[in-house]
């Protein structure tokens, strides 16, 4: 084996001549095709930089067209949001005080309530059929005049009548023995089943 | 400068593709594609060794790595205990380097590139088995069957020999 090795380690053959010229044309090729990569990576990267500097300009622009907007135009969004808070108090304010004018005109009318509730419910001074006054959590409510003389005449400032103390008794019963609760949506339901009631007594 | 490198080195790696390839086709192509290496990684050397040694371990491993492709080794069993080394070695002196390539060329790629890794470039079973992702058992036995295969031809050649001596 050593033999073999003595003879074949060193072992020589002459190429034929093309092999070189085809090692140059490869390495030439090669090194075009680097340098075409890294033209095409220094094209790449200025495309790059040309975008980013693109998009830097747009946001900022943007950004400031935006300031500007707001600092000047009234209608903005912020603006309409502080005025509708402005207003929203304002509009039940005024619905709240027209309620209370309204039910101390017919708590302190000598005329008979359900009389003066049913007036008004015709009437078409104040153009509403319901009454809207401030909830538990002082959101509107809307109530018929009924129910408003009802809610008034439980309240001990006023002297209750005889009527309306049986109303609310039997009212109060019929609650009881029903699964019903009152609630904002259907108080005008109950009030309504009351009367359907008191009617067909 | 790569011409200069390729003139100096070119006939000796030529000899390690022809052991290897079979043929002067392969062998072209392995002396191209191992130089166009060399010269691309020609800043890896490191001057730890050789230039020479460094450049011919490039192409013993272009050339494995193109018969990697086309070679499926298998492992065969161990036959030939009697190999060349009881052969009468005389005639190895006599024969000219081409024709003991012509001898290592008529092996089949499997057994050739193991005789030339172990027997040539002295590489261990183990590094052979590494390099081709074969075991040590099948770089043994195909190793072994390489050297029956030469011990035969070369048997031959002592016959042929030893006949034209009687002729004579």
């Amino acid at each position: 084996m050593q033999k073999f090795k003595e003879k074949l380690y060193n072992y020589e053959a002459e190429p034929p001549f093309e092999i070189w010229q085809n090692i140059a044309k490869e390495l030439d090729g090669g090194d075009n095709k680097l340098a075409s990569r890294r033209g095409f990576r220094k094209g790449s990267k200025l495309v790059f930089y040309g975008f980013t500097a693109a998009a830097s300009l747009i946001i900022i622009f943007a950004v400031s067209v935006f300031f500007d907007a707001s600092k000047t135009d009234p209608g903005t969004a912020s603006n309409l949001l502080n005025q509708s808070q402005n207003i929203l108090p304002k509009q039940i304010q005024d619905s709240l005080n027209l309620n209370n004018k309204i039910l101390k005109e017919i708590i302190n009318s000598a005329k008979d309530k359900n009389l003066l509730a049913l007036n008004y419910e015709m009437s078409s001074r104040y153009g509403k059929k319901y009454l809207t006054v401030a909830g538990p959590e002082c959101q509107p409510v809307k109530i018929s005049p009924k129910v408003a003389t009802l809610i008034e005449s439980t309240d001990n400032e006023y002297p209750p009548k005889p009527v309306w103390n049986k109303k609310i008794e039997k009212w109060q019963q019929i609650m009881l023995g029903s699964t019903l609760s009152p609630t904002s949506t259907n108080l005008l339901d109950v009030v309504q089943l009351s009367a359907t009631l008191d009617n067909n007594e | 400068m790569q011409e200069l490198l390729y003139k100096k080195f070119s006939s000796k790696m030529y000899g390690v593709c022809l052991r290897y390839s079979g043929n002067a086709d392969d062998a072209n192509d392995l002396l191209q594609e191992g130089f166009i290496k060399v010269f691309k990684n020609l800043l890896k050397f490191r001057g730890d060794g050789s230039f020479e040694g460094w450049m011919r371990r490039i192409f013993v491993n272009t050339s494995i790595e193109h018969f990697r492709k086309k070679v499926k080794l298998y492992n065969v069993t161990e036959v030939q205990e009697n190999t060349i080394e009881d052969t009468d070695l005389n005639i190895l002196d006599t024969l000219a380097e081409k024709d003991l390539i012509i001898l290592v060329n008529e092996l089949s790629p499997g057994y050739k590139t193991v005789f030339n890794m172990h027997v040539i470039e002295g590489y261990s079973h183990k590094e052979i088995a590494d390099i081709l992702g074969i075991t040590e058992g099948t770089s043994k036995s195909q190793l072994a069957r390489a050297k029956g295969v030469l011990k035969k031809s070369l048997e031959k050649m002592i016959n042929k020999a030893g006949n034209n001596t009687i002729n004579t």
